[in-house]
């Protein structure tokens, strides 16, 4: 059983009873779901060509206190009923999952990977799934897995009639260098924006885009893992866990090197954003995108709550969420991109379209996206719409390449520094191991007085002047990647 | 006509300052020091207490100690927009006053003002025109003080910004132009001021220039904004220097930000009285 990424194993106890009348009970607090794997289990039996006992059979699911759901259930069960009437012994340290159909093949069932990992962690050295799913479980290294087409296959498996070869571990070779999807060489000019991104990436900070429909902060958001270093093993695994609960793994390619870029539209729900659904809560879009960029375009269009339960998985990147079948955490890592028009009509401060919006309607708009979620973005920046005829020419800027591999030189000085990067730096930390030398610090003060920082906003320019730093490759804070950082200073803190 | 303050205003000429109520910092740059000049000269400055060139007219006066007449499109006991408030009491404490055609209790409604644009020209012997896109209200009541006979004046702005498409037809059609507060005086024969000699070098009004410091500044428009990309590219810098030799001259107060990008900020001029 999963709840969220947590597995739970069940014991699946089959008895033929002496006598009595024929029957099949099923017990240990199974869901409907479970309860209807009789009916499967019983049609799957027969018309795998096997006898199914014509006396009262029960079916014990332990521990009873814990409640069981979904379809994973149907293959154990049907396995424990073959083994008591054949009194064959369980092969040790098995564990079996596989939804099963009438005529006995084993179906696909979403979570294998979670599954697979939770199982090996238990001791388990052996694992049975569906053969749509082997190539998911074989990613856990260090566990056997039997790719399971039919009920009988398993059965002939069992009896050492014909053995089922085990699945190939799948390769874990690091994929080569791949073609980036959107490149930044693409966009054309936005030279601030872009250094924007590129700093957003190398210090895994936050970033607001502001300007007008059709700047091009969509395609610039769509760059952003396109210049972030390809996932490590580790993270991958817990992006494809995350894909596997949710059925979402591609079959041939389970592990994507890739990192995630999700887009939600502004009408999500909370439970779609961070996740939700009845009894136990599935990942939501903030999950999905874990180690990845999760892009809020039309930032004011979303419901405010929507974008409140967005406070605590930024802090902590994880995401608790409780229901009514029990409580499940989720990882939510994600560098957040937001977008927005500068007022409703969006085109404020275009230099051809007139605004149209009221000075009244702009306030609101823009008081909207103000507030706690704002205070955790650490970069802002306006995009300008690029005049019409540059956009006939070639673009002349560098490609995402070039970018990456400056990013993934100033990410590896923060982790050798500090062991994360620098948006994940506390106060402390940053004074320790972030010092600003007295003229840096003076111009940041400065400014704050200025224009009324609060401590918050304070400790965000210096965490991006770090990054600036980082980027640049000097240990020392200077006075231009203070500088730097105050440039893409949150325009509502101003006075 | 309901009022707040004193009324009538004291004696002496009243130039009404209207314009845009989203304005270039260039615009309130020129509203403000104008208001202030005229006030210094004895003038009544007379605007709508709405948002730009308004605010920076009432707000000119009040810098140079005179007074300055709000002509409300709402009842005068319900500020409009909220946020001159404090504006409005300055105008009341500084000897001023808030009239209103309407009754007490009139909220914001869209087909007064333009009431009240006619109004302000009814009580304004000049009407100066700072920053007016197409269709602004400030040409309403550049129009209407034309039915009364009462003499328009421009600000000529830049060729570039859509705010000064209404000030430039205002002027091609006759209107005064204005360089400085000395233009306005001369309409107003005041002081026996002339209007300043076509081929005498034209007096500026007292807005300083910040100093030139590097490259960065001379690209700078007073006008429109330009982002720290498109000066990259002039100066052929890293956006990341420009953006820190931008933000380095913001903290001395020789730029600011506006809509998305940064322009010379515009300081009064040093005192001259």
């Amino acid at each position: 059983m999963l709840a969220g990424l947590e597995v739970r194993r069940v014991h699946v106890e089959a008895d033929i009873g002496r006598g009595g009348q024929p029957g099949f009970s099923l017990v240990g607090l199974a869901a409907t779901t479970v309860k209807e794997a009789r009916e499967r289990v019983r049609s799957a039996i027969r018309n795998s060509g096997l006898e199914f006992p014509n006396r009262h059979l029960t079916v014990n699911l332990a521990p009873a206190e814990m409640r069981k759901e979904g379809t994973r259930l149907d293959l154990p069960i049907a396995v424990a009923i073959v083994l008591a009437r054949t009194h064959m012994p369980p092969p040790p340290r098995s564990a079996f999952l596989g939804e099963l159909a009438l005529d006995g093949a084993v179906r696909h069932v979403d979570g294998v990977l979670v599954a697979a990992r939770g199982l090996r962690g238990l001791g388990y050295e052996r694992v049975f799934v569906p053969a749509d799913d082997a190539a998911e479980a074989a990613l856990v290294e260090g566990l056997e897995v039997i790719p399971c087409v039919s009920l009988t296959a398993v059965v002939e498996h069992l009896s050492g009639s014909q053995p089922i070869p085990p699945a190939p571990p799948a390769g874990q070779d690091l994929a080569g260098e791949e073609a980036v999807e959107h490149d930044l060489a693409e966009v054309h000019g936005q030279e601030e924006a872009k250094r924007a991104v590129e700093l957003a990436a190398a210090g895994g900070h936050h970033l607001l885009m502001s300007g007008p429909p059709g700047a091009g902060k969509t395609m610039l958001a769509r760059c952003v893992p396109g210049i972030l270093p390809l996932l490590e093993l580790g993270e991958a695994l817990e992006v494809a866990q995350v894909r596997s609960l949710l059925g979402q793994l591609a079959r041939e390619r389970p592990l994507d090197w890739a990192r995630p870029f999700r887009a939600p539209h502004h009408s999500i729900s909370m439970a779609g954003l961070i996740g939700g659904g009845s009894g136990l809560a599935l990942p939501g879009e903030i999950s999905r995108a874990h180690h990845g960029v999760l892009f809020l375009d039309e930032l004011a269009e979303f419901q405010t709550p929507v974008l409140q339960a967005l406070r605590q998985p930024i802090e902590s990147g994880r995401i608790s969420i409780t229901r009514s079948g029990g409580s499940v955490s989720y990882p939510a890592r994600f560098t957040l991109v937001a977008a927005s028009n500068p007022c409703p009509c969006g085109w404020a401060g275009d230099a051809v379209r007139a605004c149209r919006c009221t000075p009244a309607a702009v306030d609101t708009y823009q008081r909207r996206l103000s507030g706690p979620l704002l205070d955790r973005i650490d970069l802002q920046v306006s995009v300008r719409r690029v005049a019409l005829e540059t956009l006939a020419t070639e673009p002349t800027g560098e490609r995402s390449r070039e970018v990456r591999e400056r990013v993934v030189g100033a990410r590896r000085r923060q982790l050798e520094r500090q062991g994360c990067l620098n948006a994940q730096l506390k106060p402390a930390r940053l004074r320790h191991l972030a010092g600003l030398a007295g003229g840096p610090r003076r111009t940041l003060e400065r400014w704050a007085a200025q224009r009324g920082f609060s401590a918050r906003g304070f400790h965000r320019a210096w965490r991006v002047a770090r990054t600036s730093a980082d980027l640049a490759g000097s240990d020392e804070i200077g006075e231009e990647h203070v500088l730097e950082a105050l440039g893409f200073r949150l325009q509502d803190v101003a006075a | 006509m309901r009022t707040r303050g004193r009324w009538p205003p004291p004696e002496g000429p009243r130039v009404a300052i209207v314009g845009s109520r989203r304005p270039s910092p260039y615009g309130e740059a020129v509203a403000e020091q104008l208001a202030l000049e005229l006030a210094r000269a004895g003038v009544v400055v007379i605007s709508g207490l709405a948002l730009g060139i308004d605010g920076a007219a009432h707000r000119g006066a009040l810098n140079a100690g005179g007074v300055t007449v709000a002509v409300m499109g709402t009842g005068v006991d319900l500020i409009y927009p909220a946020a001159h408030a404090v504006l409005a009491e300055a105008i009341l404490a500084g000897g001023g006053a808030l009239v209103s055609q309407f009754p007490d209790g009139t909220a914001p409604r869209r087909h007064n003002f333009p009431a009240r644009n006619h109004t302000m020209a009814a009580l304004a012997d000049v009407v100066v025109v700072v920053e007016a896109a197409e269709g602004s209200g400030a040409l309403i009541t550049a129009d209407a003080a034309l039915d009364l006979h009462k003499e328009v004046m421009a600000v000529p702005g830049s060729v570039f910004s859509p705010l000064s498409v209404g000030v430039h037809s205002l002027i091609r059609d006759g209107a005064g132009l204005v360089q400085n507060a000395r233009d306005v005086l001369a309409a107003l024969r005041v002081g026996g001021e002339v209007l300043d000699d076509p081929l005498a070098a034209p007096a500026r009004l007292g807005v300083r220039l910040p100093a030139e410091r590097d490259g960065v500044l001379s690209h700078l428009s007073d006008v429109l904004a330009l982002n720290a990309a498109e000066i990259a590219r002039k100066l052929q810098l890293p956006v990341a220097e420009v953006l820190g030799r931008l933000t380095a001259l913001e903290l001395d107060g020789a730029v600011r930000r506006h809509q998305g990008g940064y322009v010379r900020a515009l300081r009064r001029g040093k005192d001259r009285a």
